[in-house]
């Protein structure tokens, strides 16, 4: 039996305008989207269709590159070119601004909130890495500035159990970050992409980590045990997709649900690729199972699995759409 | 970060610490000679750049240079490129001088040094000394090659306490009318006066104590002061200042600290700790095998031949001493000893001064970008508990500079931070109030010059830098 990717729905998201990313909220009823409009999104399913519930306007100046849901769905981040991130709060079904957190010199690039909800982590062009700690009275403080990069970073990532931070750059390596003596520590710098990094996820359980580059391939990166406790952290690159791909892949989603990975890429297709379960862990292989080769009419920017409901996908690109889709085996 | 210049000319790795750019932005005026023609430019095996006219004639292109003053002026990056700082302000720049004063008879140069008590802590460390006995052995080193006089800015560093706790009680009493006389933050440490000139500007620097730094402080009583005592003009004095930090070069070079009548700067060239062991290394002597000197009395804080230093924190005590001061002369308090409370992590830490209940004086320390942050957002966000801060932009302070000597193989940054820090404190500690020859100098010398003149002679000024909005700054 084979799998397929069938189109659910298409959303005009960000019309004459880019869709940047889109956000599924921890249990899975909202999409949060966001765009070069300067805008952000909130979908939500009525029926069989998903409409727009709410739009947040006036929280930045230029370009939302990035949002992201606290864990417990009650806050928002999103990450903007005006160089700061903004937090909103839910409140009745609106949104409203929190705090705005300033400090970044330039644009900045993403934002994600670790698995506990007391830590947010933002990047910049400005090729630093900030974390930021939360207190009972939503005041936000800075507990780390990291400048473990050398390039503008694209995108940071949280441990799904851990707090250990993850970083991809322009300068094609992938950084990993813990806390060491009260202060945030690179632990582990992860090369092996020819370009640009774009994107990076945990798996389920946070052993393995796929990331995607401008290199064109996907690379899988699993977790060793260290001989020394006080020796860096030892990942090792276990498997490279490449031969997929036509241009540039953006983003990466590993679904929690099922283990299947999608990719967004600038020749405008959405792939899935599962895993072979027979394949020994160390030399993990994985094939291509669904491919829809013109998801959206430009570059797709980014891929999201909903983290409740099993091989539902989102999708978003330069067109300004959304697209929904199912990940099933065919019939 | 890339970096052609030896080990040890390079900023120091410090995870948190304020990153000079990678690149340059500064846009470089470059002289056009006039031409008419078309030409082609042509790179020589050497790397020059050559123009060749339609004539075939070939013409030496020159190379646009950006001078640490471009920086100052600048709002491209936060420090400066490393290259700026580095070329123009070395060891190789003291030697020249010195070797310049053996050729040529007639156009001799006094050379002063002004050695801090953070570097002479780091150099200690390296060659398992004492610091005042390295401050001797460096004295004696220096005296070797021929500098005239070396100082120790712990001395023109009670001048920066003294002025400091004044300024800090004056600001305190118009804390009603001037809402941003409080809380006052320090201004020894160059990082953050440099940062908050380029990303805060008229917003932060109101609350910036006028205070000059121990470097410029010494700047002063050199070449303001020493000069004219002995019938010198302050460009016959060649100024070096031994510092922990590499900042503390464009702090030499602020306009504020150039004497426009003199054509002279108060402190000519500024070299890092880690530049002066280079120096020994050149040399190819240890500061173990060199015989220590008398300490230089004139300014030097000493007792017998034991260097002194200040109480309170390795990045000058600034905290310590406005406190104890601020608590006599606005409470009556007598505080014999300061507790540091701990906040977010080991670099932002509380003083306060509590009685019945009320908090009368509440003072803290905020070392390292991240702690700057948090403050420069409180202070902006009106949310800032506090009357005084010490900032530096190092995390653990001066101590830990950019530029202090780097750890040997094999040995640990954080240990070797603690013996810094050990052998700092284990100089003994003098009140600024207390030192006889402060005292002198405030009587004899700033008295008679005039309150305003003593001003412009103690204190300084920040400017804001207009944010850059050119083109070339853009960058997807």
């Amino acid at each position: 039996m084979k799998e397929c990717l069938s189109l659910v729905q298409r959303l005009s998201a960000h019309p004459d305008s880019r869709c940047w990313f889109v956000c599924w909220s921890p249990n899975g009823t909202l999409l949060a989207s966001c765009g070069g409009d300067r805008a952000i999104r909130i979908w939500g399913r009525e029926g069989d269709s998903w409409i727009c519930k709410s739009v947040l306007q006036d929280g930045h100046q230029r370009t939302v590159r990035k949002v992201a849901w606290s864990p417990c769905g009650n806050y928002m981040a999103s990450a903007s070119f005006d160089a700061t991130t903004c937090i909103w709060k839910k409140k009745d079904n609106d949104f409203e601004t929190l705090t705005v957190l300033e400090g970044h010199e330039n644009e900045v690039k993403c934002v994600a909130w670790a698995p506990s909800g007391n830590l947010l982590a933002t990047c910049s062009r400005d090729k630093s890495v900030w974390v930021w700690e939360v207190d009972e009275e939503d005041e936000y403080e800075c507990v780390t500035v990291v400048n473990s990069h050398t390039q503008d970073v694209k995108h940071v990532v949280w441990h799904p159990t851990q707090e250990l931070l993850a970083s991809a750059s322009y300068d094609n390596n992938i950084c990993i970050y813990k806390e060491e003596d009260d202060d945030w520590e690179c632990r582990a710098t992860l090369q092996g992409h020819t370009s640009t990094v774009w994107s990076l996820c945990f798996d389920g359980i946070g052993q393995r980590m796929a990331s995607c580059s401008d290199d064109r391939t996907v690379k899988i990166w699993k977790e060793y045990p260290t001989e020394s406790s006080q020796g860096d952290l030892s990942w090792k690159c276990v498997c490279t997709l490449s031969g997929y791909h036509g241009r540039t892949v953006y983003d990466i989603a590993w679904c929690r649900l099922t283990g299947a990975l999608a990719t967004a890429c600038g020749d405008d297709a959405v792939r899935v690729f599962t895993e072979d379960p027979t394949a020994p862990p160390d030399e993990p292989v994985f094939s291509l199972a669904a491919q829809a080769t013109k998801a959206h009419n430009q570059d797709v920017n980014c891929v999201a699995w909903n983290p409740k409901e099993a091989g539902l996908l989102a999708s978003c690109s330069d067109d300004g759409d959304i697209a929904i889709w199912r990940f099933q085996k065919e019939a | 970060m890339a970096s052609h210049f030896s080990g040890v000319l390079q900023l120091t790795d410090l995870d948190d610490f304020i990153t000079p750019s990678q690149e340059c932005v500064k846009p470089v005026k470059v002289e056009k000679k006039q031409g008419k023609s078309v030409a082609k430019i042509q790179i020589e095996d050497d790397g020059s750049y050559v123009q060749v006219n339609l004539d075939g004639g070939k013409q030496k292109l020159e190379k646009a240079k950006i001078s640490l003053n471009d920086c100052l002026a600048c709002s491209g990056c936060i420090t400066s490129a490393e290259s700026v700082l580095i070329t123009q302000q070395s060891h190789e720049e003291l030697l020249k001088v010195l070797r310049n004063n053996k050729a040529k008879e007639q156009e001799q140069k006094i050379v002063v040094v002004s050695v801090s008590p953070q570097s002479r802590a780091s150099l200690a460390a390296h060659y398992g000394l004492s610091s005042s006995e390295a401050g001797k052995r460096l004295t004696s080193f220096f005296k070797g090659l021929g500098v005239h006089h070396v100082f120790d800015t712990s001395f023109s560093r009670s001048f920066s306490l003294l002025e400091s706790q004044r300024e800090f009680v004056e600001r305190y009493l118009r804390r009603e009318q001037d809402s941003k006389s409080l809380p006052m933050l320090t201004s020894a440490c160059p990082g953050w006066i440099c940062y908050a000139e380029k990303t805060h500007g008229e917003y932060i620097l109101p609350y910036i104590s006028t205070t000059r730094s121990p470097q410029q402080m010494m700047g002063s009583l050199v070449k303001g002061y020493f000069a004219g005592e002995q019938g010198w003009s302050p460009q016959q004095i060649y100024h070096v200042a031994v510092m922990p930090c590499f900042d503390k070069k464009l702090e030499a070079s602020r306009s504020d600290f150039y004497l426009d009548q003199a054509e002279t700067r108060e402190v000519d060239c500024v070299i890092t700790s880690g530049e002066v062991q280079k120096m020994l290394e050149e040399e190819k002597v240890s500061l173990n095998d060199v015989d220590p000197a008398a300490p230089d009395t004139m300014f030097s804080s000493v007792c017998g031949d034991q260097f002194l230093s200040h109480a309170g924190s390795g990045s000058g005590g600034y905290l310590h001493h406005v406190f104890t001061y601020a608590a006599k002369q606005l409470f009556g308090e007598e505080v014999k000893e300061l507790t540091y409370k701990t906040l977010r992590n080991k670099d932002f830490q509380e003083v306060r001064l509590e009685k019945d209940g009320e908090v009368l004086l509440c003072f803290a320390s905020t070392y390292g970008f991240r702690n700057i942050q948090n403050l420069v957002q409180k202070l902006k966000r009106g949310k800032s508990p506090y009357h005084f801060v010490e900032v530096m932009a190092c995390p653990s302070g001066c101590l830990n500079g950019g530029g202090q000597v780097k750890p040997s193989s094999g040995q640990i940054q954080k240990e070797v931070l603690q013996t810094v820090e050990q052998l700092y404190r284990e100089e003994r500690p003098l009140l600024p109030e207390d030192d006889a020859q402060v005292a002198d100098l405030y009587k004899s010398w700033l008295h008679s010059v005039g309150e305003e003149r003593a001003k412009e002679l103690l204190h300084t000024q920040y400017h804001a830098v207009e944010k850059m909005t050119n083109g070339l700054t853009m960058k997807w």
